[in-house]
């Protein structure tokens, strides 16, 4: 204690990165426990799948890099990572999957940048766009809400799945199939209009995609007590969300057939995930008040952008990857004005 | 809370929204950012103020504000009473130093200081002698509040007031020498940093002295307004303030509670919604805003004549059994006061000058109270959260009271990016601490900071020598370049003034006799400067095994000379016969000749102008010649020949010294006949290096023979 010279403030507020990082696990509980209840146990076995794989990665990892291991794995930010992946994968994926993309966005992701607080990119989104680049069949097979598979997946199930990748009883193309936002775009491509396709029965008859919805629901909830808990800034979720809404809502007034209505682009996908969990990443995100809201509708119009008129179903990951770039830019461009100083 | 009855519905919904989200409080005040610690100020109110308490020592620095150090006015015994003048300057900005009480001058010594570094100044050691005896009015004053704002500023230079907040800047300097210029006088008594509670209590027991205190600076300079701000948290002194600004135009402003409430820029903007501008002073907007403390000080001054000798201080921290406040001698020690408050455990622990958001850790707990010290805290150091990387998350921002980016800030200063650093503006940084408090990876970013501040400093300071050097060099390359100039047309024009005149007389002989004399005085000169030299010290031991060059070079230089007059017989002593083989072209015959002459005349001349000074010698070098080079070769051979001879004569060992110089002066010689060509022109060059050298000496009078 003599050595280091002590200087002021001899008090603190008592934060620290690990609280932080523990609040936004506790936000996504709300949205496991959905995502259990419509999609199976299969998610439980990916988290604990991707938890084994980051404290053995991190773990070699932070070994080889010399560091300290106890501190930089108990700082929690690797779990947030691995939740982030494993929101995102279908839950019956192979184990492989999982295994593969946890370590990619450690290694890529994370590590090499010289691990918390100087990686460039969001790792979870780095790890899932890997993922999503290399294994494009098996993340596509997306297990079936039971409403629509008519088949509550059970937790035997759904570890035979992921292990073998065989059923005990049923064949996996009745349990799983494309997602809402895939089955849109299909149907699109066939020459079916929006509305038809989301008055059909996958849809509850209400435009609400089944499962997803809630899910989204369930991140956005947790994301309003992280907001209260100061985890996260409210202009990330504001302007990403509002952005969303905005252009949804001004492309679907314009060609109802051809663009979804705002209230699906909202509630399908990872909307909420991104919105709250994601793109709220400090690390990889402006730091700027002005530059914290650029950044978010950035990623809102990739993402629609992606949707629309891309090659995949869903852009967050790209969205985001690609707005990472832009933040050292973002940040310059967007200082606040200091007290004393006129603009 | 009670006490403030106007509230807004706005500011109600905030407040009860701060209940569930505190910090909404946030939107409360004006300025930006800002934190809300725990505060523990009822840790010092609990107990009574201290008001009797005279130490046996007190230690008394000279400097106890920003500006010059004061100079003792008292010497070693002397017996001093309280309010007595100790030590004032007119040297600059200071404010004297008076005595605390009563007692005797027992030193005048270096002390530390309750500084950062633990660095130490001149102090005066006064010893009480418990009695106290005052000097009642010492100031002389009568007792009528200055019309002008001059003698008002004299007043309080006298009453060696500084602002008492914690700048330490005197305060007589702040205040404007004219009327009407300040809009808004602002009466400080925010105390927003946590512990500290002697402005609250300054304020529940003197609100009468700091109201009129406010008023006699306001009708002094002509003020309309007069704000003052107290946070909300001191309910009492809010009372006692509200009671004696009673009936005068003092307004009482009750604001939020919040750090940093109490800095000059947040209050002023929370009070008048002025935000300063940056790079100016408060004043040229029209605002002067003091502590509390300063203006019951300057009611002290200006009615009763009192200078500054005492403040209030708390003593407070986690660490202490019975914190206070104290109406503290200036010059009391912190470990003395601590002390008295009973720590809980000995105190191993470094105490803390001020508070625990901008307090500094004392290198010594023996370090004195001095005029700007609020607080003594007494914290036992808990072990350190070990920082983590920086995550971004922006909280420092937040917190921020000049919306600066601190963690940029820090991420710049770390990579020693300080260009970055200062267009980030860190030197608007007020080293409040709000970023390190709220930072969840525990970095030091206020040392951070306060590190690019002095690296910047630095920077800047050794650029500008770097300029000024370069500024001189090139200077005086231009003048030599002037000089040169200068003297080849001096030259020229000589050379034909030489010509017209050989033309018109038919013999050279008059120019062949005026020469001499001109170099005569030089040789005079030379001598005496040698002589001068020799007697500053035994020169060159003559058994020196090693010898540095400019010694060879003398040596050589000595050689030659001899060598040169020894065919002519010249008077002096003939030191060596070695050197036989040397060329006789035309030139060195010439110069030969040359010393020859100015040998004689060296000789003739040497009773008459034995005291010829350095300015003779100028002089002498600058009278023009046609043959310069020659000349100067000449004045050489004197200046060699005349030393020798002075040396020669003091050691009265003339075989020994005789025998000595050719042995040392061997290898230069040889390096001169194995370039014969060149011979001349090294001869010249050593021959000046050699005076060269021996007028450094001269002036630097030392006795070793490197300089």
């Amino acid at each position: 204690m003599a050595t280091i010279p002590h200087t002021s403030p001899f008090t603190h507020n008592a934060s620290s990165v690990r609280k932080v990082m523990l609040q936004v696990q506790i936000a996504a509980f709300p949205a496991l426990m959905t995502h259990i209840y419509f999609f199976g146990f299969g998610i439980t076995i990916q988290w604990t799948l991707a938890v084994l794989t980051l404290i053995i990665v991190e773990t070699a990892l932070l070994k080889l890099r010399n560091r300290p291991v106890a501190p930089y794995i108990f700082d929690l930010s690797g779990l947030i990572t691995v939740t982030g992946i494993v929101f995102c994968i279908p839950p019956e994926s192979p184990w492989w999957v999982i295994v593969s993309g946890v370590t990619f966005a450690l290694i890529f992701g994370k590590h090499l940048y010289g691990g918390l607080g100087y990686n460039p990119f969001n790792p979870a989104m780095l790890g899932y766009a890997f993922l999503l680049i290399s294994f494009p069949a098996e993340l596509t097979q997306w297990t079936l809400p039971s409403e629509v598979s008519g088949h509550h997946i059970s937790f035997i199930e759904s570890f035979h799945l992921i292990f073998t990748g065989q059923s005990l009883n049923l064949s996996f193309d009745q349990l799983t199939g494309a997602t809402p936002l895939d089955e849109v775009k299909t149907a699109l491509a066939m020459g079916v209009p929006v509305t038809t396709t989301l008055n059909s029965t996958n849809f509850n008859g209400e435009q609400i995609p089944y499962g997803w919805a809630w899910i989204n629901v369930a991140f956005f909830i947790g994301g309003l007590w992280m907001l209260y808990k100061r985890a996260i800034r409210w202009q990330y979720p504001v302007g990403f969300l509002g952005s969303l809404a905005l252009i949804a809502y001004v492309f679907h007034w314009i060609d109802p057939d051809t663009y979804a209505p705002a209230s699906f682009h909202l509630l399908t996908g990872g909307i909420m995930l991104a919105a709250f969990f994601i793109i709220t990443d400090p690390v990889t995100s402006s730091t700027t008040p002005l530059g914290r809201f650029i950044y978010a509708a950035g990623i809102a119009v990739l993402v629609y952008v992606i949707r629309n008129w891309g090659a995949f179903p869903d852009g967050i990951a790209f969205g985001i990857l690609i707005m990472n770039m832009f933040v050292p830019l973002i940040d310059q461009y967007t200082q606040p004005r200091v007290v004393g100083y006129r603009r | 809370m009670t006490t403030t009855p106007t509230r807004t519905f706005k500011q109600k919904l905030i407040l009860g929204l701060s209940k569930l989200y505190p910090m909404a409080k946030r939107a409360l005040y004006r300025f930006h950012g800002g934190v809300f610690p725990r505060y523990n100020k009822e840790l010092s109110l609990s107990h009574p103020l201290i008001t009797d308490f005279i130490p046996k020592t007190l230690v008394l620095p000279l400097q106890q504000h920003v500006g010059v150090i004061t100079e003792p006015l008292v010497t070693l015994g002397d017996l001093v009473l309280k309010n007595q003048l100790l030590a004032n300057t007119e040297k600059g900005l200071a404010a004297p130093i008076h005595a605390p009480t009563s007692g005797k001058i027992v030193a005048i010594e270096e002390r530390t200081l309750p500084h950062a570094s633990g660095l130490s100044g001149l102090s005066i050691i006064l010893e009480s002698d418990q009695k106290d005896q005052a000097i009642e009015n010492s100031l002389d004053v009568d007792g009528s509040i200055p019309e002008m704002p001059d003698k008002l500023k004299a007043l309080i230079h006298r009453a060696g007031i500084v602002g008492m907040g914690g700048a330490g800047f005197p305060t007589f300097a702040k205040i404007p020498s004219q009327k009407g210029q300040i809009k808004y006088l602002l009466i400080n008594g925010a105390e927003c940093e946590p512990f500290i509670t002697c402005d609250d209590v300054l304020m529940q027991t003197r609100a009468n002295d700091i109201v009129q205190g406010a008023l006699i600076v306001a009708q002094s300079l002509g003020i309309e307004h007069i704000l003052c701000g107290i946070e909300d948290n001191k309910g009492k002194a809010i009372k006692a303030m509200q009671k004696a600004a009673k009936d005068t135009n003092v307004q009482i402003k009750v604001v939020v509670t919040a750090y940093p409430m109490g800095g000059q820029t947040q209050l002023t903007q929370e009070l008048t919604g002025i935000e300063l501008p940056a790079h100016t002073h408060a004043i040229d907007v029209g605002v002067l805003m003091m502590n509390v403390a300063t203006f019951a000080a300057i009611y002290q001054a200006v009615i009763h004549g009192n200078p500054l000798t005492s403040r209030y201080v708390t003593v407070s921290g986690l660490g202490l059994n019975h914190p206070f406040n104290i109406d503290a001698r200036l010059g009391s020690s912190f470990k003395e006061l601590a002390l008295l408050a009973e720590p809980k455990t000995p105190l191993t622990y470094p105490l803390i000058k001020g508070g625990p958001m901008m307090g500094i850790e004392m290198q010594s707990n023996d370090v004195p109270i001095i005029k700007t010290t609020n607080c003594i805290l007494a914290t036992p150091p808990e072990p350190m959260e070990e920082p983590m990387p920086c995550i971004r998350c922006g909280e420092c921002m937040d917190a921020c009271p000049i919306n600066l980016l601190p963690q940029q800030l820090y991420w710049h200063s770390r990579s020693h990016e300080f260009d970055k650093v200062e267009e980030l503006k860190v030197f608007d940084c007020i080293e409040c601490g709000c970023c390190s408090f709220v930072c969840p990876s525990h970095i030091p970013l206020v040392q951070y900071y306060r590190f690019a501040k002095s690296e910047i400093k630095h920077i800047k300071q050794e650029e500008a020598t770097a300029e000024l050097a370069k500024k001189r060099h090139e200077f005086r390359q231009e003048r030599l370049e002037r000089e040169k100039k200068e003297r080849e047309d001096r030259i020229r024009a000589k050379k034909e003034a030489v010509k017209q005149k050989a033309a018109q007389k038919a013999s050279a002989e008059t120019t062949e006799t005026e020469k001499p004399k001109a170099n005569a005085a030089a040789a005079a000169a030379a001598r005496a400067a040698k002589a001068r030299a020799a007697k500053n010290g035994k020169e060159t031991p003559p058994a020196e095994p090693k010898l540095s060059a400019r010694d060879r070079a003398i040596a050589a230089a000595k050689k030659r000379t001899d060598a040169a007059s020894k065919p002519t017989e010249s008077n002096t002593t003939t030191p060596t016969k070695k050197q036989k083989d040397k060329p006789k072209d035309p030139k060195a015959a010439a110069m030969a000749a040359a010393k020859k002459r100015a040998a004689k005349a060296a000789k003739e001349k040497h009773s008459t102008q034995a005291d010829a000074t350095a300015s003779t010698e100028t002089d002498a070098t600058d009278t023009t010649d046609t043959m310069k080079d020659k000349r100067a070769a000449a004045v050489e051979a004197a200046r060699q020949k005349a030393a020798e001879k002075k040396r020669a004569k003091q050691s009265e060992q003339p075989e020994n010294d005789s025998l000595e110089t050719p042995s040392v002066a061997t290898k230069p010689s040889d390096e001169t006949t194995a370039t014969p060509n060149k011979a001349s022109d090294a001869k010249r060059k050593a021959a000046m290096a050699a005076a060269k050298a021996r007028a450094k000496k001269q002036q630097s009078k030392t006795t070793e023979e490197k300089t």
